[in-house]
C-alpha cells in the first residue's frame, strides 16, 4: 500500500437547513418529564385507549423498569429518561387536508417536501407531528381497493380494524425483547396502520413522515403493516427533527406481516438532527413465497440503534435488505440488520455500505440465524465500510449461528479508505484527483442510492457531494 | 476441585448476549493436580536455546481466553518451559514438547514462556494427548515474545481423548519486522477452549494464524484469534478451516483490530467450514475493528455442505461417496498439517481423523 501523503478528502456534512427549522411549540397538551405509571395512565387516558391497551401499557412500563440497560453498543450515558417528554399533542387535530393543518406545522411539511411529492408519486401520506398524526390520505383509487392506511389511534378504535390491532399489536416485537421496545409499549403513540387486502398490488407508494419538533421530546410511534397474501405495497418513511442542546429520543417500533407470496418493500430514510437517541426496532414476519426488500439509509441521530429484523417464516420466503450509514462529527451509529431463516428453501442477501468521517463512528452489527430444519437456505452478506481520515471509527461486528448443514452461508466484510491505486489509474484515463476520488465515494454508494426512492436519491447525491482539497501528488 | 472460569473467550467488543458468542463462564472440575511425571512428557530443547528455571521478567501480555485462564495456569501450572533463543540463533530442531495424560496424571498444566531474541527463528511443537477413557484436564498458557527481526513458528496439536477438557491459551507479541506463525490443531477433547491474540507491536511485523479444527459426537470447540495491530506496516493473516460432523459444535471468533496508528496496516481473515450432519451448529464472529483510515481489513467466510461438484469429480475418479468425503476433508487440513515439522506427529494426526472418520456412519449417507 502506497501513502501519497496528499491532503484528505473533504466530504461535506449534509445541508441541515431545512430540517434545522424550529416551530414554536404550541401543544394541546404534553405529560410531564420522566417516566412514571401515572404519566402512562395519563397518556392512556388522554388518547381514550380501550382497556387492553391501557393494561398493555402498564405491563409494559413493568417490563421496562425491570430491564437493564444494553451491555453492547454505543454509550446512552446522555439519555436521562427523567428528563424526557414521552407525549405532546401539537394543537390540532388529524386532517385528510392540507389546508386544514396550521399553518406552522404545514410550512414545516412543504419545507421537507411531503405534500409535493404526495401530489407527484405517491398514493398516500401520513405525516406526524411530535407525538400524533396530524394528515393521513390515501388517494380515492388505492381506497376503492380496500387498502386500508390510517393513523394507529384510528384503527384501534375501528369496529372492523381494531380487532386486527389487538391480534397483532407487539405480537412480533413483544415488550420483553429490549428495554426501549419495552419503553415503546409503555409510552407509544402515532404511527401508521396499513392493511393491504390479498391479492391487491399497490402501484405506487405509500409514505409516513416523522416529525419530531419539540426539544427534549420522545416519538414513539407504531407503524404495524399487514400485506394480505399475493398483495404487494412500498412503504416509505422518513424521519427528522430540528437540532437542539438537549437529548431527544426515538424509539419507534415497526411490525410488519408479509402474507403468503406477497412483497413488502420498506424505505427508510433517516436524518434525525444530531442531539437524537435513535432507538428503533423494526420487524418482518415474512410467510411462505413472500419477500420483503428492506432499503435503509441511516444519516442523522447522535446515537443510533437500528436492526431490522426478518423471519422468513414460511418456506422460500425471500429477504434483501440494503443500507448505507454515514456517520460524521458527533455520531455513533450502530447500524446492521437480523434475520432468521426459519423454514427450508428461505433466502436472505444483505448487503451494506457505510462511511465513517470527522470522527464520526459507524458500525455495523449482523446476526444470521439458520434454525435446525430450514435447510435448503442461502445467505449472503457483504460489508463494505470506508474510513476518510485516522479520527474517525469504522467496526463490524457480524455473527452467523448456523444449526444444520444443508445450507450455503457466505459472509464478505472488506474496510478500507479510498484505494490510492484506484485514484492513479483513474487519473491516467484523464481524470482529474478531485474526480477521481469523487467519482469513487460516489459509486461506493451508487449501489445503495439507486435503491432509494427518487428524492431521497437526490438528496443522497447532495450528502456526498465532495469539495476536493487534495493537491496533485 | 471445581472452579469457574470467568469470560472465557470473550470477543474484544460484546455484541448481542442471545447469541452466546460474547464469551463464556465455564465450570470445571479438575483433577488433582500434581506434579508432571517423567513419563507423561517428553521435552527435547535444542543447545542452544537457553531454558530458565526461575522466573524470567517479561512483560504482562494480554490472551486470548483471558486473564482468569491465564491466573489459573499462573498459579497451578506442573509443566512447561522458560526459554529464550539467543539472538542471532537458528536452531535446526524445534524445540519439542509433548505431554500425556493417564490415570495417574490426569491434569497437565503447562506455563510456557518463549523468548525469542533479535534475529533469531525457532519452532516451537506441542502436542497434548491422553489415554483412552481418562477424564483429563488440559489448561496451557503460552507465551511468545518475538523480539526486532524474530521468528517463532508454533505449532500446537490437541489430540485429547472424549472424556477430556481442553483450554490452549496463547499469548503474542512481535516487535519490528518480528513474526509469529502459529498452527493450532484442535481436534480432540470433549469441550474445548482455545485462544490467540497476538499485539503487533513492532512496525513491520507480521502474524500468520492457521487453525484447523475437528467436531464429532457431541464435542464443543470454542475459538477466539485476535489480531492487534498498533504499529505500523504491520501484517496478520488469519486462517480457520475445519468440519464439523454428528452433534457437535464450534463457536469460531476472529477478529483484526485495526488501533489508531496503525497506519499501512494490512488484516485478512478467512474460515471455510464443512458441515456434514443437520444436527451441527456453527456460530462465527468474525470482527473488523478499525480505528485507523490508512489500513486494509478484508474478511470472508463460507459455511455449508461439501461441493457437489468436488464430490462428483472425486466418485466419477472411482472412489466411493465416503471415500470422496474423507479425501475432501484430508485435503481441507493438509495446508496445516504440512506445517507440523514432526513425521510422527504428522502421523498421530492423520490416524486421529481417519479413526474417528471411520466411525462415522452419517458421513456415508
Amino acid at each position: 500500500m502506497r501513502d501519497t501523503g496528499v491532503r484528505k478528502t473533504y466530504v461535506e456534512d449534509i445541508d441541515r437547513s431545512i430540517y434545522d427549522v424550529k416551530d414554536k411549540v404550541n401543544a394541546s397538551f404534553q405529560v410531564e418529564k420522566g417516566l412514571t405509571a401515572k404519566i402512562v395512565n395519563e397518556i392512556a387516558i388522554k388518547k381514550n385507549d380501550p382497556e387492553w391497551m391501557r393494561l398493555f401499557r402498564l405491563k409494559s412500563l413493568q417490563v421496562y423498569n425491570r430491564l437493564p440497560m444494553p451491555s453492547w453498543g454505543p454509550s446512552l450515558d446522555g439519555l436521562d429518561m427523567e428528563q424526557i417528554i414521552t407525549y405532546i399533542r401539537p394543537d390540532t387535530r388529524m386532517s385528510a387536508k392540507w389546508t386544514e393543518v396550521p399553518d406552522d406545522i404545514k410550512n414545516t411539511f412543504e419545507r421537507l417536501g411531503i405534500p409535493k411529492a404526495e401530489r407527484d408519486y405517491l398514493s398516500g401520506v401520513g405525516a406526524q407531528y411530535d407525538s400524533e398524526v396530524v394528515y393521513h390520505n390515501l388517494r380515492e383509487e388505492v381506497s376503492r381497493q380496500g387498502v386500508i392506511y390510517t393513523d394507529m389511534e384510528s384503527a384501534i378504535h375501528d369496529p372492523v380494524y381494531g380487532p386486527m390491532v389487538k391480534k397483532h399489536f407487539m405480537k412480533l416485537v413483544p415488550p420483553e425483547d429490549h428495554k426501549f421496545v419495552a419503553l415503546h409499549g409503555a409510552v407509544w403513540s402515532g404511527g401508521s396502520f396499513v392493511y393491504v387486502p390479498p391479492g391487491v398490488n399497490v402501484e405506487v407508494p405509500l409514505q409516513s413522515y416523522f416529525r419530531l419538533n419539540a426539544p427534549g421530546a420522545g416519538q414513539f410511534e407504531h407503524t404495524l403493516i399487514i400485506v394480505g397474501a399475493g398483495a404487494s405495497l412500498h412503504f416509505i418513511e422518513g424521519c427528522s427533527a430540528p437540532k437542539y442542546n438537549v437529548a431527544n429520543l426515538h424509539a419507534g417500533c415497526v411490525e410488519l406481516y408479509v402474507g403468503e407470496n406477497a412483497h413488502l418493500r420498506y424505505s427508510t430514510v433517516e436524518n434525525w438532527s444530531k442531539n437524537m437517541y435513535n432507538l428503533n426496532t423494526k420487524r418482518a414476519l415474512v410467510e411462505k413465497g413472500a419477500s420483503m426488500e428492506w432499503v435503509s439509509g441511516s444519516f442523522g441521530s447522535h446515537v443510533s440503534y437500528l436492526y431490522p429484523m426478518s423471519i422468513l417464516k414460511g418456506e422460500k420466503a425471500r429477504m434483501e435488505f440494503t443500507g448505507i450509514t454515514f456517520a460524521g462529527k458527533g455520531q455513533s451509529l450502530d447500524t446492521g440488520m437480523k434475520v432468521v431463516h426459519a423454514a427450508p428453501y428461505t433466502y436472505s442477501n444483505i448487503s451494506t455500505k457505510s462511511i465513517s468521517k470527522d470522527g464520526g463512528n459507524c458500525t455495523y452489527r449482523s446476526s444470521v440465524k439458520i434454525l435446525p430444519d430450514a435447510h435448503d437456505c442461502k445467505s449472503s452478506v457483504s460489508c463494505e465500510s470506508l474510513m476518510l481520515d485516522d479520527r474517525s471509527r469504522s467496526d463490524t461486528i457480524p455473527v452467523t449461528d448456523i444449526q444444520n448443514d444443508n445450507v450455503d452461508i457466505g459472509h464478505e466484510a472488506k474496510i478500507g479508505r479510498i484505494s490510492d491505486d484506484a485514484i492513479f489509474y483513474l487519473m491516467s484515463r484523464g481524470l482529474s484527483e478531485e474526480d477521481a476520488k469523487a467519482m469513487i465515494v460516489t459509486g461506493f454508494a451508487e449501489p445503495i442510492a439507486k435503491e432509494l426512492p427518487m428524492e431521497y436519491a437526490v438528496e443522497m447525491n447532495n450528502l456526498i457531494r465532495l469539495e476536493m482539497e487534495g493537491s496533485i501528488g | 476441585m471445581n472452579t469457574t472460569f470467568q469470560k472465557i473467550n470473550s470477543l474484544p467488543v460484546s455484541t448481542w448476549g442471545w447469541l452466546g458468542v460474547n464469551g463464556t463462564d465455564v465450570p470445571a472440575e479438575i483433577p488433582e493436580i500434581v506434579p508432571c511425571k517423567k513419563e507423561n512428557k517428553i521435552v527435547r530443547v535444542p543447545d542452544s536455546v537457553k531454558l530458565f528455571s526461575g522466573v524470567l521478567p517479561v512483560p504482562e501480555l494480554e490472551t486470548a481466553l483471558g486473564t482468569d485462564a491465564a491466573d489459573f495456569v499462573q498459579d497451578h501450572w506442573n509443566c512447561g518451559i522458560t526459554a529464550v533463543v539467543p539472538a542471532g540463533t537458528r536452531p535446526e530442531q524445534p524445540i519439542f514438547l509433548s505431554y500425556h495424560m493417564d490415570e495417574s496424571n490426569p491434569a497437565i498444566v503447562d506455563r510456557n514462556t518463549l523468548v525469542a531474541e533479535e534475529g533469531s527463528e525457532v519452532t516451537v511443537v506441542m502436542s497434548y494427548l491422553s489415554k483412552e477413557g481418562v477424564s483429563g484436564f488440559h489448561s496451557g498458557l503460552t507465551r511468545l515474545f518475538a523480539g526486532k527481526n524474530a521468528v517463532i513458528h508454533l505449532v500446537q496439536v490437541q489430540l485429547l481423548g472424549d472424556t477430556c477438557v481442553n483450554f490452549d491459551n496463547i499469548g503474542a507479541v512481535t516487535q519490528e519486522n518480528g513474526a509469529v506463525d502459529i498452527v493450532q490443531v484442535e481436534f480432540g477433547a470433549k469441550s474445548s477452549y482455545a485462544g490467540c491474540k497476538t499485539r503487533l507491536l513492532g512496525k513491520g511485523s507480521r502474524m500468520d494464524y492457521n487453525t484447523i479444527y475437528f467436531g464429532d459426537q457431541d464435542r464443543s470447540l470454542d475459538m477466539n484469534v485476535v489480531a492487534e495491530h498498533a504499529g505500523q506496516k504491520t501484517n496478520s493473516e488469519i486462517s480457520a478451516s475445519g468440519a464439523l460432523l454428528d452433534e457437535s459444535s464450534k463457536i469460531f471468533r476472529g477478529t483484526i483490530d485495526f488501533l489508531r496508528g496503525a497506519k499501512q496496516a494490512v488484516g485478512h481473515e478467512s474460515e471455510y467450514s464443512l458441515l456434514f450432519s443437520p444436527k451441527v451448529r456453527s456460530r462465527t464472529a468474525p470482527l473488523i475493528l478499525c480505528g485507523e483510515e490508512n489500513v486494509e481489513g478484508q474478511h470472508a467466510a463460507t459455511t455449508g455442505k461439501i461441493d457437489e461438484n468436488k464430490l462428483f469429480y472425486l466418485m466419477s475418479r472411482g472412489l466411493d461417496e465416503l471415500a470422496a468425503k474423507k479425501l475432501v476433508i484430508e485435503a481441507q487440513f493438509r495446508p496445516a498439517t504440512e506445517k507440523i515439522p514432526d513425521d510422527a506427529l504428522r502421523r498421530a494426526v492423520s490416524e486421529f481423523v481417519e479413526k474417528r472418520l471411520n466411525k462415522i456412519e452419517s458421513l456415508s449417507q
